[in-house]
C-alpha cells in the first residue's frame, strides 16, 4: 500500500499563536503602519509589494522540499479561492499533488472537468478534487447555494459523474436532476488525460455509501485510531463490493517537538493563547488525541500532541489500521512543514519499509 | 482616453504561420508534434506542457507593449481561469482577459475566484463576459437556459458578482440566482473590480451590456455596419446614464509591404482543404446574432483568395485559416495602422489583435505597427 503524506494549506491565515494572532503572513492590512517602529526603516515600504499569496507560495515549496507528496488547497470562504490558489502555486511545485477543496454548487460540472483537464496537462497530472458539502444550509445560502441538505451527497454523486463522463466519453449525455448535457465530452487535446483523483469526506452511512461508488481517497475527520477501524472497514467493504477500491484517510493536526513535554508546553500556549480550556492529560507515555484542538483555525477534529517518535509511531498505528492518506496541518505551516517533513515522516517511512520488508 | 492595445493567447493551438495548419507547437496536442520519428532519440516527453509555450507568448505581449490578452474558450481549448492563475506569477504587467459564460460558475464562487485572482496578480484581471452562440453548443457545455433567458442570467449573474464585491451583506431574489447575506470577506474585498468586456450582438445582449459593460467587444465587421452598431450601444447605454467603450477583436497580416502581406494569405488560402471550404460557403447552427452578421458578408463562389477582399485592406477569408472570425486586416505595416485609426475614428477604444505565429507576431506587431497608430488625437483626448 503507497501511503501519502499532504500537507494542509490555510487559504485565509496563518500564524504562530490562535486567534487572534492569525494573520495574512506577508500581507499588510489596507493602510495599517509598518509593525517597526518609527526608528527603524522598513525596507517593505508603505505598501509592500507581497501579499498573502506569496506566503502561500513559501508553504508549497517547504511542503515540495521538505518531501510532502501533496497539498490540501482548503477551501474557507473568508480566504482565496482554491482553483487560484492552485494554478498560482502549479508552476513553482514540481512533485507535490495540487488538492483543490471545493463544494458541488461550485457551477457546471463539465466547466469543473474541463478545468481540471487543464490543470492535468499543465502539471503532469498533480491536480486532485477534494468535494465538499458547502456548511449548513444559512452557509449555503450565502455562497448563493439554495440546495436543501437532502440534496447535498446526491449533487456530488452528479457532479461526479458528470465531470467523468466528459473526460472519459464523447459523445456523453447525461440528464440528472442537477446537471444536463447533451452530445458532450472532452475531443482532440483534451481527450486521453488521467483523471484527476477525487477526495470526499463525511461520517454518516450515505457519505459512506458514496465514497465506495464515487471517491478514490475517503477522507475521516480526526478520531483515535480505535474509533476510525469499522469505519474504514464499512467503507473498503461497501467498495470490495462493487469491485473499487477506495483509499482510507484522515485529516489530523500533529503538534509535535523533540520531547512530550515541550510538545504539551506549547500545546497548553496554544489553547490558553486562544482562550480555551487546558484539558488534555500529562500522560507521557504515547502521543496523546486532543480533541477539537485547533479546529476552530485549521477545521481538523484533534490533533496528535507528543515528540516526534510518539506523533511517529501514532501515525504508524493508523497505517496499520488502514489508513493510506494522511492529510496533516500544523501552525504556522511554513515552519511546521519543514518540522514535519524532517522529524516525523522519515521515522513513520523507515518503520512501515520495515514492515513491509520483514513481510 | 487612449487607445487600449490586447493581444491573444492561442489556446485553439499554433500553426508554425498563417499557411500551417498542423497546430504541433508546444504540445497543444500531446503526441501530435513533429518532435519524433520512430527508431530515433529525442523528442520523447521533456517535462513541458502547452502552458510553457503560452507562457511565452504572455512574456513577448507584455514586452512588446500589449495590456494582456484574450484567452479564448471553446470546447477544445484550455481552461482561462486555469491559465491565468498557473501564468500570474511568471508575468509581471500581462492581464488576462477570461472569456466565460454566466453559466458555468456559481456567482458568489465566480466573485470570490475574480478577487483571488486580483489578489494573485496585483489587480491584472478582467471579463470577457460571453452570454453564449447557443444551439446544441450549449448542452455541450451543459448549460440548458434559451437564448434571451440566457441574457436575463448575464445580468443577475453581474448583479450578483458586483453586490457582494464590497463586502455585503448582500440578498438578492432573481430568476437565476438567490443569495442571502452574500459578501466577500477582508481583503478579497478591497479589490478593485475588474473590466468587463461584453459581447454579443442581439437587442438582449446589448440591454444587458448597457447595464453591466465597460466594454462593448465585437468582432471586425464591415465600418459602416460597425459605426451604426457602436452608436447604437452608445444610445442604449446613455439611456442608463452610463458610459460605454468599444472594442474590436481583429486578426491582422501585417508585412514591411502590401504585396509581402498579401502573399502570405494567397498561400494560406490555397492550402485551404475542400471541405473546409464547403464549410466556409454553407452556414452553421447555432443562434448567435454575431455569427450571422458575419456569414452575410460572403461570396457564394470562390475562386481566389481576392474573392474575398470586401474592402481595401480588408479579407474575409480568416476563418478559412482557423477558427474564429471571418475579416481581418491584410497590408503593410503603414497600412494595418491607418485601418486601425479609422476605427478609432468609428469609435473604437480598445483592441485585441491577433496573427499567426502569436509568438513572433507579438513582437513584430508590437514593434512596427503599434507605434505607426496615432490613436486619439488630441482632441478626442481632451473631449474624453
Amino acid at each position: 500500500m503507497t501511503i501519502e503524506f499532504i500537507w494542509q494549506l490555510p487559504t485565509s491565515g496563518d500564524g504562530r499563536y490562535a486567534a487572534p494572532g492569525i494573520t495574512r503572513r506577508g500581507e499588510r492590512a489596507a493602510g495599517a503602519p509598518s509593525p517597526l517602529q518609527a526608528g527603524v526603516s522598513d525596507p517593505r515600504g508603505a505598501r509592500p509589494p507581497f501579499n498573502y499569496f506569496d506566503y502561500l507560495h513559501q508553504i508549497a515549496r517547504a511542503a515540495d522540499l521538505s518531501g510532502f507528496d501533496g497539498i490540501q488547497i482548503r477551501h474557507d470562504t473568508q480566504g482565496d479561492e482554491s482553483w487560484i490558489v492552485a494554478g498560482y502555486l502549479a508552476r513553482s511545485t514540481r512533485h507535490l499533488k495540487l488538492i483543490a477543496e471545493f463544494d458541488a454548487a461550485w457551477g457546471s460540472a463539465v466547466y469543473a472537468a474541463k478545468n481540471a483537464v487543464s490543470f492535468q496537462r499543465f502539471t503532469g497530472g498533480r491536480f486532485a478534487w477534494q468535494i465538499g458539502h458547502g456548511g449548513d444550509a444559512a452557509a449555503r445560502r450565502r455562497q448563493g447555494d439554495a440546495a436543501p441538505d437532502a440534496d447535498i451527497l446526491p449533487r456530488i454523486d452528479e457532479f461526479i459523474t458528470v465531470a467523468r463522463g466528459v473526460q472519459n466519453t464523447s459523445p456523453f449525455s447525461f440528464k440528472g436532476k442537477f446537471f444536463e448535457v447533451q452530445d458532450g465530452g472532452f475531443k482532440g487535446p483534451l481527450a486521453n488525460h488521467p483523471v484527476n483523483s477525487i477526495y470526499l469526506t463525511g461520517e454518516s452511512p450515505e457519505a459512506l455509501a458514496l465514497s465506495a461508488r464515487q471517491a478514490d481517497v475517503h477522507v475521516f475527520d480526526a478520531a483515535p485510531v480505535a474509533n476510525l477501524r469499522p469505519s474504514i472497514a464499512s467503507l473498503q467493504t461497501q467498495a470490495r463490493q462493487l469491485g473499487r477500491a477506495v483509499a482510507a484517510g484522515v485529516r489530523l493536526d500533529v503538534l509535535a517537538r523533540e520531547t512530550f513535554d515541550e510538545a504539551l508546553r506549547d500545546a497548553r500556549r496554544y489553547r490558553s493563547g486562544a482562550g480555551l480550556p487546558d484539558e488534555l492529560p500529562s500522560d507521557g507515555g504515547t502521543a496523546a488525541f486532543w480533541p477539537g484542538f485547533a479546529q476552530a483555525q485549521t477545521g481538523a477534529h484533534g490533533a496528535l500532541v507528543g515528540s516526534y517518535a510518539q506523533v511517529a509511531a501514532a501515525l504508524e498505528a493508523y497505517a496499520q489500521a488502514g489508513v493510506s492518506s494522511f492529510v496533516l496541518a500544523a501552525m504556522p505551516h511554513f515552519e511546521e512543514a519543514y518540522r514535519i517533513g524532517e522529524h516525523v515522516l522519515p521515522r513513520v517511512r523507515a518503520a512501515l519499509s520495515a514492515q513491509l520488508q520483514a513481510a | 482616453m487612449a487607445i487600449d492595445f490586447f493581444w491573444r493567447i492561442p489556446t485553439h493551438g499554433e500553426p508554425s504561420s498563417h499557411r500551417a495548419r498542423t497546430p504541433f507547437r508546444g504540445d497543444w496536442f500531446p503526441g501530435n508534434d513533429n518532435l519524433r520519428q520512430a527508431g530515433l532519440g529525442g523528442g520523447g516527453a521533456d517535462g513541458f506542457t502547452y502552458i510553457d509555450y503560452l507562457a511565452e507568448i504572455a512574456r513577448a505581449a507584455e514586452l512588446s507593449g500589449f495590456q494582456g490578452g484574450l484567452i479564448p474558450s471553446f470546447p477544445m481549448t484550455d481552461e482561462p481561469w486555469a491559465i491565468s492563475a498557473l501564468l500570474a506569477r511568471e508575468t509581471r504587467t500581462f492581464r488576462f482577459m477570461i472569456p466565460f459564460q454566466p453559466g458555468f460558475l456559481n456567482p458568489v464562487v465566480a466573485a470570490r475566484m475574480t478577487a483571488s485572482l486580483q489578489r494573485a496578480t496585483g489587480g491584472r484581471a478582467l471579463y470577457n463576459v460571453i452570454t453564449g452562440g447557443g444551439g446544441p453548443a450549449q448542452l455541450w457545455w451543459g448549460d440548458a437556459a434559451g437564448h434571451d433567458d440566457r441574457y436575463t442570467r448575464t445580468t443577475e449573474f453581474l448583479d450578483v458578482v458586483r453586490g457582494v464585491w464590497r463586502g455585503g451583506p448582500f440578498s438578492y431574489q432573481g430568476k437565476f440566482y438567490q443569495v442571502e447575506d452574500a459578501g466577500l470577506a477582508t481583503p478579497l474585498s478591497e479589490q478593485d473590480f475588474p473590466e468587463i468586456y461584453f459581447s454579443g450582438s442581439s437587442d438582449a445582449a446589448l440591454g444587458s451590456a448597457s447595464k453591466h459593460a465597460d466594454y462593448y467587444l465585437t468582432w471586425l465587421e464591415p465600418f459602416e455596419q460597425l459605426r451604426e452598431k457602436f452608436a447604437r450601444v452608445q444610445e442604449k447605454t446613455a439611456l442608463l446614464g452610463r458610459k460605454i467603450k468599444c472594442a474590436v477583436r481583429v486578426d491582422i497580416v501585417a508585412r514591411a509591404t502590401e504585396e509581402e502581406a498579401w502573399e502570405e494569405v494567397r498561400k494560406g488560402f490555397e492550402a485551404v482543404d475542400a471541405a473546409t471550404l464547403r464549410q466556409f460557403l454553407g452556414t452553421d447552427g447555432g443562434d448567435s446574432v454575431g455569427a450571422a452578421r458575419q456569414r452575410g458578408n460572403r461570396p457564394t463562389t470562390l475562386n481566389s483568395y481576392k474573392d474575398l477582399i470586401t474592402a481595401p485592406n480588408i479579407w474575409s477569408g480568416f476563418n478559412l485559416l482557423r477558427g474564429g472570425q471571418t475579416q481581418g486586416i491584410v497590408g503593410s505595416y503603414q497600412q494595418v495602422a491607418e485601418r486601425l485609426d479609422e476605427l478609432v475614428q468609428l469609435g473604437a477604444d480598445a483592441f485585441i489583435l491577433a496573427s499567426t505565429p502569436h509568438l513572433e507576431e507579438a513582437y513584430r506587431v508590437g514593434e512596427e505597427v503599434l507605434p505607426l497608430v496615432r490613436g486619439h488625437t488630441a482632441a478626442l483626448l481632451r473631449a474624453a
